[in-house]
């Protein structure tokens, strides 16, 4: 009975340990280098001979009067992830719930379309959306005026309206990933449990509270956490959609503003510094986020 | 009895309501895409409403496989989304296994290591992982590509996986080794099939990243034979002057497979714990 | 089925790790040189076939073109080069010249040519910087003109007062709804390099001799003030445009003018517009013309290109950069050539759009090649988009460009 645990166990470990060698290996050089650039004056002067500087890069990143100032970023950054998450979880899931039940014929159909956000290639999409929000010429301008009779937005003009129009369309980009995990979550779950609970007369919100959220839990907790991380660095949709961070550099989140920096400034020490910066944040994050939900641990156990 | 019956028709009458009204959100800016593939002249807006343009033509969709090499494009996508989904499935549903069953040193360490390699701003790695690949002479190869794809869909799927495999109840692999199964054995015939819904979230995820993914590729491959889809479109672009009629045609046919594998393999979405498992 | 899927990523694995081993894929011995560019799709045609043709001359040599993504094509290079890889010809515009020689990864050039060579070509294709060559180019200009619809206007505004009652005589609400159903003039007004023709026509420009940003003056201020001027006194203008929105507002007749650069006009005719380009108009007030930026679009070499390579890269260059070729890509795209024998060539004088084109040419400004550019359009941008937007006079944003602009470059140079 040992050696046969023992053996199953060195199966399952070879069977692993490959694909922690690859990730380690892919992540873990560049992360190294990007510590040591960060800690480095590495830029446009000095690309061949930088040397260690100490903390200087940091130091700048946090004091430099910078033009979007940095605290408003990461504030912005913040909003923009919190606000995404939540619309993609609660229209996703919500989705899901519906597109579940029995009687709902035309799932086939009804799925297909509800995934072209994700399914369909960022670049196009993105201007077309930027289109659509043209004041003149926009779609939505357009409906706006034509079928509601309000007054058209200035979207792309105005700091706020254009942070708003950046976040309608990455929600838009966004809920069908949380609508298929949150589908695969809800067939986690036993449906002798809903009908005990029809039984005993519990309401809608009774059944949704106890048994479906605790339920789908393990299954949404990952996307969650990663969706977070990965709302956060999104670089793509506010670049195309806001042109790079229109109005007058208001749109910026902070991988745009890290990209900027590095990329058009060719300030790779500050960069690097930045990212680093960027790291620790989610890390802090996760870890608080994971230890409150519990995410490590067995849900039925 | 008619009261229930009443509510019923009530919650799905709603239920469709809300579904056709999310399926208009969702559909119409893909419909723009789809216009813009017939409109000539490369207009990548339009100044009216309307869903189909008055000069509509499909000759871009013609001039896709006839000017460009499309067909390839597709052909070096197909190749490496398979393999990443092949490897994503196969790697994934074993370690999210072993997460979810197993107590070992190291596992929550373990866990959270997965996290970390995705919080890492993907602009800032370009360099050091272009360093890399040169030095293992992996640049321009289609295992580097792989390598490095699998490298970013692994630990969300890990993770997923490991989560659906919280919610089966340990109960199932007793009862398996007590029919004679061995562990092997009931994690292949007896847990997969029921996980069958998360293998499809992988397969799914793994596959999308590979097939839409662009930064890598574009560093990575140098050679034009070798282009993914992605690259493809990409040279439909320029700064001022981008061909959109070539690059909408391309953009609804990229999607297109996509939402067949989707169709094809929600099938498998089902719950897996009907199919007669333990009672009791 | 899934434990097949398992083998099955194995055998793919392990196959394609054989095809990684060297001596596993059959080496044809040839010379290869890859050219890295940015260039739309008609350009590249051209370019295949001229690589085809040389390609038959010396058939030991293996050329191949990559199209890259402007930022791209400079990041790309950056990144390659300094791991001591990446083509061994980059081409592009001039402003690339700068950086690509502060971090040392391209090679100064002025030795490697005949200086009798050298003289056939306009001085201005011969790009120095800091005492050396380091781009020779085939084709001059990425210049914005005026593009009008010959059906809309007959003949062309020459000064800017002209352009306005040209443009409110065609801005109209065709069909009575209150809304202008076409435009007097549109463009990327919202873009600092499409704003450098009127920054230059109110006598302003971006740098002093020196180099250093002189964006604090009255051609900026006096600028603005005209843009604003055309999109709320004369109207002629539409609320919002960038690129994308004042192409279609043209192409589709919703606009009867739209200053777009040399790369625009085929994709107009193609379309199936009677066009007719035409220099920028002079501003009455200062007598003086509106002169766009002008740049060489040319190549230069990789520093990472060994001693018995270069001297293919250079007979390339020299290929392709013949009166034959530069005149066979006029022809089709429209573009300036630089070689003396084709821009005093009798296809040149009697086409109309060249003509203008060379007219607008020599009214032009050449681009500058620092790296200190980049600051500049980037500190542009902010206060420039904010006086559109109203929320900032005129005078302000002219202080506070110039302000950011001292800030970024010296944060580049630190």
């Amino acid at each position: 009975m040992q050696s046969k645990t023992l053996r199953h166990r060195l199966f399952i470990f070879f069977l692993v340990a490959p694909a922690f060698v690859v990730l380690f290996g892919v992540v873990i050089y560049p992360f190294v280098y990007n510590v040591v650039i960060s800690l480095s004056n590495m830029n446009l002067r000095h690309i061949r001979d930088w040397r260690i500087v100490g903390f200087d890069q940091y130091v700048k990143v946090f004091t430099e009067p910078s033009q979007p100032d940095f605290y408003m970023v990461f504030l912005k950054t913040v909003i923009w992830t919190v606000v995404n998450l939540f619309f993609h979880v609660v229209i996703g899931v919500f989705l899901a719930l519906v597109l579940n039940q029995r009687e709902i014929r035309g799932k086939a159909v009804f799925r297909a379309i509800l995934v072209l956000p994700w399914a369909v290639p960022q670049l196009i999409v993105a201007l077309t959306w930027r289109g659509m929000f043209n004041y003149e010429y926009g779609a939505i301008n357009l409906m706006l005026t034509q079928w509601f009779g309000l007054p058209g937005v200035q979207w792309l003009r105005h700091p706020l309206e254009a942070f708003i129009a950046v976040i309608i369309t990455n929600v838009w980009l966004g809920f069908p990933f949380m609508m298929v995990i949150a589908l695969g979550a809800l067939q986690s779950i036993p449906q002798d449990l809903y009908e005990a609970a029809d039984i005993d007369g519990a309401s809608w919100y009774h059944k949704l509270k106890n048994i479906t959220v605790p339920l789908i839990r393990p299954v949404m907790v990952p996307a969650i956490t990663l969706g977070t991380i990965w709302t956060f660095n999104n670089l793509n949709i506010v670049w195309l959609v806001s042109n790079a961070g229109e109005p007058s550099d208001q749109t910026h989140l902070m991988v745009s503003f890290v990209y900027k920096a590095a990329f058009n400034f060719y300030r790779y020490g500050y960069g690097a510094a930045l990212s680093i910066v960027i790291f620790f944040v989610l890390l802090a994050f996760s870890l608080v986020f994971m230890r409150s939900s519990k995410a490590t641990e067995n849900v039925y156990s | 009895m008619r009261q229930r019956r009443g509510k019923t028709a009530i919650r799905l009458g709603a239920s469709y309501l809300v579904l056709i009204l999310f399926c208009c959100v969702a559909l119409f800016p893909v419909l723009q895409i789809f216009n813009i593939s017939l409109r000539p002249a490369d207009r990548l807006l339009s100044t009216s409403l309307e869903l189909i343009p008055g000069n509509a033509s499909f000759d871009n969709y013609a001039a896709l496989f006839t000017e460009r090499p499309f067909f390839l494009w597709m052909v070096n996508s197909t190749f490496v989304a398979l393999v990443v989904t092949c490897s994503g499935v196969a790697f994934a549903s074993t370690t999210g296994y072993a997460f979810s069953r197993y107590r070992f040193i190291g596992k929550k360490f373990g866990l959270l290591s997965l996290l970390v390699t995705q919080m890492f701003p993907a602009t800032m790695l370009l360099l050091p992982m272009y360093i890399m690949l040169v030095n293992l002479h992996l640049i321009n190869t289609y295992l580097g590509i792989v390598i490095m794809y699998s490298a970013t869909a692994l630990p969300f799927c890990i993770w997923q996986m490991k989560g659906y495999y919280d919610t089966i109840p340990t109960s199932l692999e007793e009862a398996g080794r007590i029919d004679g199964c061995n562990q092997f054995q009931t994690f292949y015939k007896i847990i997969l099939p029921i996980a069958s819904p998360a293998l499809v979230i992988t397969a799914l995820f793994s596959f999308m990243s590979a097939w839409t993914e662009y930064v890598v590729a574009a560093q990575i491959l140098q050679d034009t034979e070798m282009w993914t889809l992605p690259l493809g479109l990409k040279s439909f672009e320029s700064n001022m002057g981008s061909e959109w009629g070539l690059y909408g045609a391309a953009s609804v046919i990229v999607t297109i497979p996509v939402v067949v594998l989707f169709l094809s393999l929600s099938r498998w979405l089902v719950s897996g714990l009907t199919l007669g498992s333990v009672k009791g | 089925m899934w434990g097949g899927a398992i083998l099955l990523s194995a055998t793919i694995f392990s196959l394609l790790l054989l095809l990684q081993v060297p001596g596993c894929r059959p080496g044809d011995g040839k010379i290869r040189i890859t050219i890295w560019h940015q260039d739309r799709i008609d350009v590249r045609v051209i370019l295949q076939r001229q690589i085809d043709r040389f390609m038959k001359i010396h058939p030991e040599v293996k050329v191949e073109q990559l199209f890259k993504e402007t930022e791209e094509l400079r990041s790309g290079f950056i990144i390659a080069a300094l791991a001591g890889q990446g083509p061994e010809i980059v081409y592009g515009p001039s402003d690339q010249v700068g950086p690509f020689e502060i971090m040392n990864i391209i090679l100064p050039m002025e030795t490697m040519f005949d200086s009798t060579w050298l003289a056939c070509y306009d001085p201005r294709a011969l790009t120095w910087y800091r005492g050396h060559l380091y781009q020779v180019a085939d084709k001059l200009g990425n210049h914005l003109t005026l593009v009008y619809n010959r059906k809309l206007v007959p003949v062309a505004p020459a000064t800017d007062r002209e352009l306005i009652e040209i443009g409110r005589k065609l801005t109209v609400d065709l069909n009575g709804d209150g809304k202008t159903d076409r435009y007097g003039l549109a463009w990327n007004y919202t873009e600092p390099f499409f704003f450098i023709p009127f920054m230059t026509g109110f006598g302003g420009w971006i740098m002093d001799d020196r180099g250093n940003p002189a964006l604090d003056s009255r051609g900026t201020t006096d600028g603005l003030k005209f843009i604003k001027e055309l999109r709320d006194v004369a109207k002629i203008i539409p609320n919002e445009a960038d690129y994308n929105v004042a192409d279609i507002l043209f192409k589709d007749g919703n606009a009867a003018m739209i200053i777009n650069g040399d790369w625009s006009w085929a994709g107009y005719q193609k379309a199936g517009l009677d066009i007719g380009v035409a220099p920028l108009p002079r501003i009455v007030s200062t007598g003086l013309w509106c002169e766009p930026m002008v740049s060489p679009k040319g190549f230069s070499i990789n520093r990472n290109v060994g001693g018995d390579k270069k001297a293919w890269v250079l007979e390339l260059i020299r290929y392709l950069m013949s009166a034959e070729n530069q005149l066979e890509a006029t022809r089709e795209l429209f573009t300036m050539p630089t070689h003396n024998d084709v821009r005093h060539s009798d296809f040149v004088r009697d086409n109309e759009i060249l003509r203008n084109s060379q007219i607008q040419i020599d009214h032009g400004r050449p681009m500058p090649v620092v790296p200190e550019l980049r600051a500049i359009w980037d500190a542009m941008r902010p206060s420039y988009q904010a006086v559109l937007a109203g929320t900032m006079t005129a005078e302000q944003a002219a202080r506070e460009m110039q302000a950011l602009a001292l800030r970024r470059i010296k944060e580049m140079n630190e």
